[in-house]
Parts: structure tokens; C-alpha cells; sequence
């Protein structure tokens, strides 16, 4: 499926104009003396940003004839591979900690953006292991969750 | 034969201790959560208790974790939810700590610890400006009526904003009032006289008092502080107005009752000894030893008074 | 005399150098801030000398606030938010090869920032402290104002002025999730407990500069390396002519925005930013790898360093949140900040200021020697600086706040911000957005508040005046030539 990079930019600029109303709209349960500070500020900016929102748009539906698609990376495959494995990532911080995850990610990710010598997959693995357990865990001790060693 | 090996082999790693579960207590670090940044006064007051702690106990080894945000809710929570195995102790601070409970977003309630006692208080107390004609709580209560009066107060929900209601309702008068980021502007906004009048705490203050940058015109407590001894308590003008910030230690409810006996006792010790009060003196820290009993009274007194606070006028 | 002999000493130039060079650092890794190191090791120096402690943490102070420049040149990944005005120069600059004369612009304009900065700490921290008293609630709005007033600096020339607003609007909203704190009532937290204080700038710095520049690294189709770029690294680039204005001018601002409240290395660096733009003859090359931006802007930051603990140590008023964790480390030695640092604490305050100037020097030094070698970090393969850089993103991201909330954070800014930016909205008016959206509502509130609800409050102040005046001149002639263009183009086209 093609989609232009114009459709993209509409759909978000539709999508703004929608939130700017949904932020207008929400400043009338702002409680005491925020109604007469917070609500002002907040309004000012759903104004500015519905407004030029709808110009942008405006002029898009007028002018833009260009039909650039739209492209979220060169490479799909590695770029969801990358997103998933920090997603992953992510997940198994607050199980496993750290370094058990990381261990992993580092090569893994490497070989699958196409590097495959080994040896400075393991060394580069090793170094930054023992950079983040010498700099985070023992000079500045902070709190890495899961298992300690 | 084995089974009655296996039991000698326990009784002699008890030693003569009579639980066997505290015998091989501590077992690992005890962390202790603080619910807030590094290096803010409650980090401080964490680390100078777990420098003696260590040094008085044997065998015992503190870590520090924090967990800062949502006015301490966060680490709160974390405290209340650890293990109740002696390996999680936290510090609290009030009157947030029951604050969240009031206002209903807690997902703890006092019950959910087992309060250790109280260490510190920092008093609360109103300053002015240098060059302000207000000298008095009167002075304050006067100039006040007109309702144009701007004082700051560090949040809503903070001790300063507590007391500046109970002020309010005190005097019958009401303040333009000004909810302000952190201490940290409110100080700016008595020293630079953007505003006329500031509910704030004692250690954010003295200095100024004393070197005549700003004026404390009373302390929000039952008696004179003794740092500040010329300045007369709000009682003794006449408004009963008492508030102040205390900083204590908790643990999860639950905790063998060996344990947490251990433990008050290690709090115990440490606070009534010369070395910590000394460093807490250097370090602008007003000390307030509580046993957890007192405590736990005082914060349930201040439950209910935040309650009618947040009844009246809720956030 | 003698506060000099005791920085000189052999200890204390250790702890300096030391402290300077894990500041770089700190400053140069994606997710470590100076706020954050400093704030760790406060209760490390508790058993310390200390005067040597506060060497140490003044020495990561200068460093870090150094540091963040090297990675926002090399890989487009600003270690702090100060450095991304760096970054839209450096990075475009490095790419052409001419990496290594972008990293000895910045480490010269830090330099000469920082040390300017720190002389008018050691000789009118009084004085100054006192006007600084002047600043309010109103002020700070108006301060907020020139910073975001940077956007329109970001956008001309290329990309729609608009859309680059849009962005910055973007940035403030997300920025009022959290608490109100006018009425203490939570807003569009979506009863998620992590959101209560908002949405944290650093993951969000993190993810829509270091995580979106990996995640484009990974998505190119061909990882060649062009070797060209290091060759011509290797020759001796020298200093543009006329760059010194630039860092006078950066130095300038930036001490003086350093000695107000608020997040003063940020603003700073894009006021200095937009002011060099102003008056560059080359305009059109700004966006492109001007070294005369870089000049500004870093010399704009690192005048904050000592700006910002004229109020701190005078006063007790924090000017950012590195100098309020400073701050910790001065109580805890029972040094209250006030007149008593001056006299009766003198033989530490006085040391520690001095200090300051060897950490500048220390960090010139070390950037000077380092620049050629660190330009080769192009070289690295992309398989490699990928999941290094995106492990120290997640780690980064967490450690802020002992937080994996904030990981989540950041990979949704990269994903989001990725697809905005491939449509054409600018991330650095986003995160300019973010980060001075809060400093300018807290302001506007607050100055309601003040002024009784009467607006007139911000322009009630000779400050204030004088600011709307700076205000006027950054943003209308950029304003109208934007304009001019654009109904250029429409009469040509028709």
C-alpha cells in the first residue's frame, strides 16, 4: 500500500485540529482560581494550535499537488526489528535488570543490521557491560531493578 | 538420626537467638526508599541515619534507593507494597504522606505501615518581606481583610498551603493566594518582594532572618523554636495555627515483630545519639525524635485535620 | 592569595581534573546529566574534604555542561537539552567532514563562556544577586517567551515557519499533562501515577534525538562509510574569522539568563542561538553546519554555569536544577548559603570558584587533544553505534528517575517524533516546547496571580520593557522577511 506523504501530513494536522477542541473544550473543568490562570493558558494554546493547524491544511488541500510517499524508514525490516528488541528491551528491564537484557540486545541487534564479526560484537559487549556496572552500579550506586550481582 | 542433625545444625546458626527468622536476619542490604531526589534534605537525613546505623550494627548494610516524584507518592506506595521482611524500610514525610490519602489517590492508607518513629521536623512559619509594615500575625490578619493579599505557598496540598488555610479560617479573612513551584520561588518571591507574605518552613528561611534579608514574623509551632528563640509562636499572638513538616522512618505492615523491633531499636539508638545530632545540626536538619507510637498519633491527627481542610476547599 | 595556593595544591588539582573530565563525560553520554551525577555523588562527598567535594562536583558541573556538545555534533544525539541548537550546526558540519573544527569551536566557546562566567561569579555575586532579586513571576513568562521565540529561528529558510510553531505548540501541550499546580488537580493523567509530574524532558530529549537518529541509522538502506569525510578531518581547519564576536556575545547572554531562575542553560543557548542568526552576514548558512552558531549557543550554556550560582550561593536560590543539587552539597558541609560563604566560609567558597577556572582550563585542554580523534567516531560502524546507543538510551531514560515508565517514554517520543519529522515538523521546536512550556505557564499563572488577574503585570517593570523590546526584535524581522518570501513566491507562481 502507498501512502503519500501528503495523506500523512493531513491525517496529523486533522488529528491536532481535533485535539485542539478536545483541550478547548476540557478548560471549563479547571477548578478555582486555575480558571482565571491555567485555563487562559491552556486555551491560548489550543487556539494557536487549532488555528494554524487549519491553515496548514488549508493550504495543503489547495496547493500541495505532490504525491511523495511516505516513508518511515529505507529499510522496514531492520527498523521494526530495532523497535521490537526496545520494546522487548524494555519489558524485561524491570524483570531480569539490566545486564542480563542488554547482554543480549547489544549482539543481536548487530547482527541483525548486518555485522557479523564476532569479535568486536563480544568486545563492544563486554566494554559497555562493564562501563554501565563500574560507572552506574558502583561510582554513582544507583538502583538497577532485577537481579544484583 | 539426620532429622535431629538438621535441627542441631538450625539451633546452632540461631545461636541463642529464639526465632529462627531473625536469626539470619539481615540476610542481604536492607534498602532504604526514599522518596525523593539525591542530595535533597529527606536524602540527607536518609544517609546520616545509615552512617550510624552501620556503625552501631554489625552485619547490617543500608542502600539507599530513590524513587522520587508525585510529592512522594511513588515511594510511598513502593514502601508499602515491598515485602514485609525487614529488607525494605523507607523514610516518609508528612504532611504528603497523608495528603495523597485524603485526596483519595494513595493506593495506601497508614495501616499499610508499620511507622518507626519520627526524626526530624522542620517548623512551619511565615515570612515577609524586609521592609513590610506587616511585624504580627494581627498585622497579617488585618492587612488581609482587604482579600488582595498575595501569599505564596509551596502547592497545594503542602503544609504551607494546610497552614495558610487554618490561617484563613482562623482570622476569617482570605488570600490571594499563590501556589508556587518548589521552595525555591517562594523564597525569591519574599526576598525580591513579589509578594507580601509567604507560608513556608524554617530551614528554608533562618539564614535570611538572621542576616535581616527577610523577616519570620512566627513559627507555626506549640513552643519557640530554639533556633529562633525571639520569634513568638503564632499561639502566643493569638491564632492557633500549628503546622509543620516532619520527616520519620517506616516500614511495610506486617513485619515480624522481632524484626521491627530490631529495628526501632536501631532508629532508636541512632537518634539519641551526640555524633547525630551533631551532623544533623551542621546540616540545617531540626531534629524531632518521636517513638512510633507518638508518631503514628500525630499522623493520624493530621489525617483528620487535612480532612476537614479538603472537605472545605478539596484539590 | 592563599585561596589560590589551595586550589594549586596537588589534591585539589586532582579531585578538579577528575571531576572535569567524568563531567565530559557524563555530559557526552545520551540519558547522564550533570543534575543527575551531581545529585549522586552530593552524599559521596558528605565524607569528603569539603572543599575538594565541591572541586569535584564544580569540576562535572563545567564538564558535563561541555560535554553535551560532543555527541550532538558527532551523531546528532545532544547529551543535554542545552546542546541541541548545538547540534542543528554541529551535526550538518560533521557530516561535510568538518567534524573536528566543530568540536574545537565549541570546546573554545565553552571555554571562553564558562571562564567569563565564573569571573563574574568570583567579582559581583553580590551585586548581582540582588538585581536578580528584581526578576518575578512575570519576568520569568517574558524569558520563557525569547526562548521559544528561538522556534522562528529554527524554521526559516527551509522548512514552514507554521509547521515548526505547530511543533513548539505540540511540545507545550504535552507539557501541561500532569499537575495544575494552581489548583493542585490533575490533568489528563489519565489516572496513570507516573504522569502526575508530567512527562520528564530527558526521555523525551533522549528518544527524539539519540533513539530517532539510531533508528535512521538502522534504516538506511546502504551502510557505506564515507571515508572521504575522515581525510579531510585530518586537515588542519582553522577558526573562521569573526567567530569571536559570536562567542562574546553567547558569553554575554548566557551568564547574565544564567543568573536568572529557571532552566537558564536551555534558554540561553537558544537566545544566544537566535541573536548570532540576527546578526550573521550568513544567514543562509545557518541550518547547515554555521560554526558561528555553535560558537553562541555553547558559549551561551556554559555561561550558565557560573550565573547560576551567583543566586545559589548568595542567596540560596537555585538558578537550575544542577545548582540546586550543588546547593545540597554546600548544607550538607553546614555551609548555608548567604553572606557567612563570603567571610566566615571563605577559605571553601573561594577555592571552589577558583577551581572553576582550572576546570574550564582542564576541559580545553582535554577537547583540544581529543577533537581530531573523536571526529573519527564517524568511522564507527552503524551496526555497532546502533544497539550502544540505543542500550545507553534505555539505560539513560530509566536512571533519570529509577523510572522504566520514562523507557516507554522515549520509545514513543522516537516513534512519534519520527513520523512528525518525516512530514516535516521540526523536534527541536518540540523539545524547546517541552522543556520551556512549564517555565512559561508557571510564569503567566503565577504573574496572574501577582497582578490580581490584571495582565498588565507584564509590562509593568523596567525589565520587563526592556524585554518585550528583545522580544520585538527577534521576532518581527524574521517574521516579515518570512512573509516577504512567501508572498513572493505566491506572485511568482501566479
Amino acid at each position: 500500500m502507498v501512502i503519500s506523504k501528503k495523506t500523512v501530513d493531513r491525517a496529523v494536522l486533522i488529528g491536532l485540529i481535533l485535539l485542539a477542541v478536545l483541550l478547548f473544550s476540557s478548560t471549563s473543568e479547571y477548578k478555582g482560581i486555575a480558571q482565571k490562570t491555567s485555563a487562559k493558558y491552556v486555551q491560548f494554546l489550543a487556539v494557536s494550535l487549532g488555528l494554524l493547524s487549519a491553515i496548514q491544511l488549508t493550504y495543503s488541500l489547495w496547493k500541495d499537488r505532490s504525491q511523495t510517499r511516505f516513508v518511515l524508514s529505507g529499510n522496514p525490516l531492520r527498523f521494526a526489528i530495532l523497535i521490537v528488541a526496545m520494546i522487548l528491551f524494555a519489558m524485561a528491564f524491570e524483570a531480569v535488570g539490566f545486564f542480563i537484557p542488554a547482554a543480549i540486545f547489544i549482539p543481536c541487534i548487530a547482527v541483525a543490521l548486518g555485522y557479523t564479526r564476532a569479535i568486536p560484537i563480544i568486545l563492544t559487549t563486554i566494554a559497555i557491560l562493564a562501563f554501565v556496572y563500574l560507572v552506574f552500579v558502583q561510582l554513582l550506586a544507583v538502583n538497577l531493578p532485577g537481579i544484583s550481582f | 538420626m539426620s532429622f535431629i542433625k538438621k535441627i542441631a545444625a538450625t539451633m546452632m546458626a540461631a545461636g541463642l537467638a529464639t526465632s529462627v527468622y531473625a536469626a539470619d536476619y539481615p540476610s542481604k542490604p536492607i534498602s532504604v526508599v526514599v522518596p525523593s531526589k539525591a542530595g535533597g534534605s529527606t536524602d540527607r537525613t536518609a544517609r546520616l541515619f545509615i552512617d550510624l546505623a552501620e556503625q552501631n550494627n554489625a552485619g547490617f548494610e543500608f542502600v539507599v534507593k530513590n524513587i522520587p516524584g508525585s510529592g512522594g507518592q511513588k515511594g510511598f506506595e513502593a514502601i508499602a507494597r515491598a515485602k514485609a521482611d525487614g529488607h525494605t524500610i523507607g523514610l516518609n514525610f508528612t504532611p504528603q504522606l497523608v495528603a495523597h490519602i485524603v485526596s483519595g489517590r494513595a493506593k495506601y492508607t497508614l495501616d499499610d505501615f508499620h511507622i518507626m518513629g519520627n526524626v526530624a521536623q522542620d517548623p512551619g512559619i511565615i515570612a515577609v518581606p524586609k521592609d513590610s509594615p506587616i511585624k504580627t500575625m494581627a498585622d497579617l490578619a488585618e492587612a488581609a481583610k482587604s482579600g488582595e493579599l498575595t501569599v505564596a505557598v509551596n502547592g497545594i496540598g503542602s503544609d504551607d498551603f494546610l497552614a495558610a488555610k487554618s490561617f484563613e479560617a482562623v482570622a476569617g479573612v482570605e488570600f490571594n493566594l499563590l501556589p508556587t513551584k518548589g521552595s525555591t520561588e517562594q523564597k525569591a518571591g519574599v526576598l525580591g518582594g513579589h509578594v507580601d507574605a509567604s507560608f513556608m518552613n524554617l530551614s528554608q528561611m533562618i539564614k535570611q532572618h538572621s542576616v535581616g534579608d527577610a523577616h519570620i514574623i512566627a513559627v507555626l509551632t506549640a513552643e519557640r523554636d530554639e533556633n529562633l528563640s525571639d520569634v513568638a509562636t503564632a499561639l502566643e499572638q493569638g491564632y492557633d495555627v500549628q503546622m509543620s513538616a516532619t520527616r520519620g522512618f517506616v516500614a511495610p505492615a506486617g513485619l515480624d515483630a522481632e524484626i521491627a523491633a530490631k529495628l526501632d531499636g536501631i532508629l532508636a539508638e541512632v537518634l539519641a545519639s551526640e555524633e547525630f545530632k551533631a551532623n544533623a545540626a551542621q546540616g540545617n536538619i531540626f531534629l524531632l525524635p518521636q517513638s512510633g507510637t507518638d508518631y503514628r498519633a500525630y499522623l493520624e491527627g493530621l489525617q483528620a485535620e487535612t480532612e476537614k481542610v479538603f472537605e472545605a476547599a478539596p484539590w | 592569595m592563599e585561596h589560590i595556593q589551595t586550589v594549586f595544591s596537588f589534591s585539589s588539582l586532582l579531585t578538579i581534573i577528575i571531576g572535569t573530565i567524568a563531567g565530559v563525560a557524563v555530559g557526552g553520554m545520551p540519558g547522564l546529566t550533570a543534575t543527575m551525577a551531581v545529585g549522586l555523588l552530593v552524599p559521596f562527598t558528605y565524607t569528603m574534604d569539603p572543599t575538594l567535594g565541591l572541586m569535584l562536583l564544580g569540576g562535572i558541573y563545567c564538564g558535563a555542561m561541555y560535554g553535551g556538545s560532543i555527541p550532538a555534533i558527532l551523531l546528532n544525539t545532544p547529551g543535554t537539552p542545552a546542546a541541541v541548537a548545538t547540534a542543528i550546526e554541529g551535526y550538518p558540519m560533521a557530516k561535510s567532514g568538518r567534524g573536528a573544527l566543530a568540536l574545537k569551536v565549541s570546546v573554545i566557546a565553552s571555554f571562553v563562556g564558562g571562564t567569563f562566567s565564573v569571573l563574574i561569579l568570583l567579582l559581583f555575586a553580590p551585586v548581582l544577586a540582588q538585581q536578580a532579586l528584581k526578576f518575578g513571576p512575570a519576568e520569568t513568562f517574558l524569558l520563557a517567551i525569547m526562548g521559544l521565540a528561538g522556534i522562528i529561528s529554527i524554521a526559516d529558510e527551509n522548512s514552514s515557519l507554521i509547521k515548526a510553531i505547530i511543533a513548539g505548540l505540540i511540545g507545550m501541550i504535552i507539557a501541561v499533562i500532569g499537575t495544575d499546580d494552581m489548583s493542585g488537580s490533575l490533568r489528563y493523567t489519565m489516572g496513570v501515577i507516573e504522569l502526575i509530574d508530567g512527562v520528564d524532558f530527558m526521555p523525551a530529549l533522549i528518544g527524539l534525538f539519540s533513539m530517532i537518529q539510531m533508528l535512521e541509522l538502522a534504516g538506511q538502506k546502504t551502510h557505506k562509510i564515507d571515508t572521504s569525510v575522515l581525510n579531510q578531518t585530518s586537515k588542519k581547519e582553522k577558526l573562521p574569522k569573526g567567530i569571536s564576536k559570536y562567542i562574546a556575545l553567547g558569553s554575554g547572554t548566557g551568564t547574565v539568563i544564567g543568573v536568572l531562575p529557571g532552566e537558564g542553560a536551555t534558554i540561553a543557548a537558544f537566545i544566544s542561538y537566535n541573536f548570532s542568526k540576527r546578526i550573521s552576514k550568513v544567514k543562509e548558512l545557518f541550518g547547515k553546519g554555521n560554526p558561528e552558531g555553535i560558537a553562541a549557543a555553547e558559549s551561551g550554556n556554559n555561561g550558565c554555569v557560573g550565573g547560576s550560582l551567583v543566586p545559589t550561593i548568595t542567596l540560596g536560590i537555585p538558578g537550575n536544577s544542577v545548582a540546586a543539587a550543588l546547593m545540597g552539597a554546600f548544607i550538607i558541609h553546614g555551609m548555608i548559603p548567604g553572606p557567612e560563604l563570603f567571610n566566615e566560609y571563605a577559605d571553601r567558597t573561594y577555592p571552589f570558584i577558583i577551581s572553576m577556572f582550572v576546570a574550564n582550563g582542564v576541559f580545553l585542554i582535554v577537547g583540544l587533544t581529543l577533537a581530531p580523534y573523536l571526529a573519527r567516531v564517524a568511522l564507527v560502524p552503524p551496526a555497532i553505534m546502533v544497539p550502544v546507543v540505543a542500550t545507553f538510551a534505555v539505560l539513560g531514560s530509566y536512571a533519570l528517575n529509577n523510572a522504566v515508565f520514562d523507557v516507554y517514554v522515549m520509545i514513543v517520543f522516537a516513534l512519534g517524533g519520527l513520523i512528525i519529522k518525516r512530514i516535516g515538523f521540526s523536534l527541536e521546536a518540540l523539545i524547546l516546547g517541552l522543556i520551556l512550556g512549564p517555565i512559561a505557564e508557571g510564569g503567566f499563572s503565577q504573574g496572574m496571580i501577582i497582578g490580581h488577574g490584571s495582565p498588565w503585570i507584564f509590562f509593568e517593570s523596567t525589565i520587563a520593557k526592556i524585554m518585550w523590546v528583545i522580544i520585538f526584535i527577534l521576532l518581527v524581522p524574521p517574521l516579515y522577511s518570512y512573509l516577504k518570501t512567501f508572498v513572493f513566491n505566491k506572485e511568482k507562481n501566479a
